[in-house]
């Protein structure tokens, strides 16, 4: 029998299967939170959850900052500023779907389907071609949306 | 149509343009740094919405823990995500995987929660999932579409 000698599991299937948990089981959370408050103070609260990351986060940028290139900074503040105001109103949306009786079960795989928008807008404006598993994948979102509405 | 549903399509949107929006955020500045302004952001949204918050009083303690753990999952989930990506994983193959993630919130909503899907929407369910796996496939448009938003 041949040794296949010591195998790793991957780092980053790791940070994988992580990033399914974590949101995973936000989905449910955020359902649990929704049943006794509504969607503003659920995102207020949702913040105050993002805090330890931030103080974690910001130390590393703090450490890194020295090496890094000052050249369209302001430009690439201004947009994850946009997205955050963005994300934080998509966040709003999801929390008052959950309130106004949507089940986790059914919102979470209909907002996980925000690529639909991140693809037809990078074609419109960043001139980004679509092959054609993307555009089965764009159609099958649609029929999920539909299949899931009903 | 359900208004539930108009919300989670609002959310959908929302959390489609910061696929944009981030992406590009990170042609400029390093991915840890786009997320503290990205977090900075929903603390000034934060701060808005408490205009328009009502005062709650007598919320029970699993509401409020699920509320600020769902920030913290969502977070540290991006920052996964981030992980994954820089420890050499494809992307083509990393956003595929931690698509995912709804049929763990589905998985748990049922167990936990106990929802109960139809066949219809357990069919969408899936089709969601493959839906997002191959607008992540194939295509330029795979990075911009890659992290959870919010």
């Amino acid at each position: 029998m041949q040794d296949s000698g010591p195998r790793t599991f991957p780092k980053w299937l790791l940070w994988s299967l992580a990033t399914i948990l974590l949101w995973g089981t936000w989905g449910l959370v955020s359902k649990i939170a929704s049943g006794g408050m509504d969607a503003y103070l659920n995102q207020l609260l949702y913040t105050v959850g993002l805090f330890p990351l931030m103080v974690f986060v910001g130390w590393t940028v703090s450490k890194r900052s020295a090496g890094e290139a000052r050249e369209g900074r302001n430009r690439g503040i201004f947009w994850a500023f946009l997205t955050g105001i963005l994300g934080g109103l998509g966040n709003l949306a999801f929390f008052q779907a959950l309130v106004k009786g949507g089940t986790a079960s059914v919102v979470a795989p209909v907002t996980a389907l925000f690529p639909v928008v991140t693809v037809l807008l990078a074609v419109v404006f960043l001139r980004e071609r679509l092959g054609r598993v993307q555009w089965l994948g764009l159609a099958l979102a649609f029929v999920a949306i539909y299949l899931l509405s009903v | 149509m359900h208004l539930w549903l108009g919300f989670a399509a609002l959310a959908l949107v929302f959390w489609g343009i910061t696929g944009v929006t981030q992406k590009l955020s990170t042609n400029s500045i390093s991915s840890e740094r786009s997320f503290l302004w990205f977090c900075w952001a929903m603390v000034a949204l934060s701060a808005a919405v408490l205009l328009v918050a009502r005062p709650h009083t007598g919320l029970g303690a699993v509401v409020v823990l699920s509320s600020i753990a769902g920030g913290t999952l969502n977070g540290l989930g991006a920052w996964t995500s981030f992980r994954a990506l820089e420890s050499g994983g494809k992307a083509s193959i990393v956003i595929s995987l931690i698509s995912l993630y709804p049929l763990l919130t589905v998985g748990l909503a049922v167990l936990l929660l106990g929802e109960r899907l139809t066949h219809m929407q357990l069919a969408g369910a899936i089709t969601a999932v493959i839906a997002a796996i191959l607008l992540s496939l194939e295509g330029p448009s795979a990075e911009s579409a890659s992290n959870h938003p919010a």
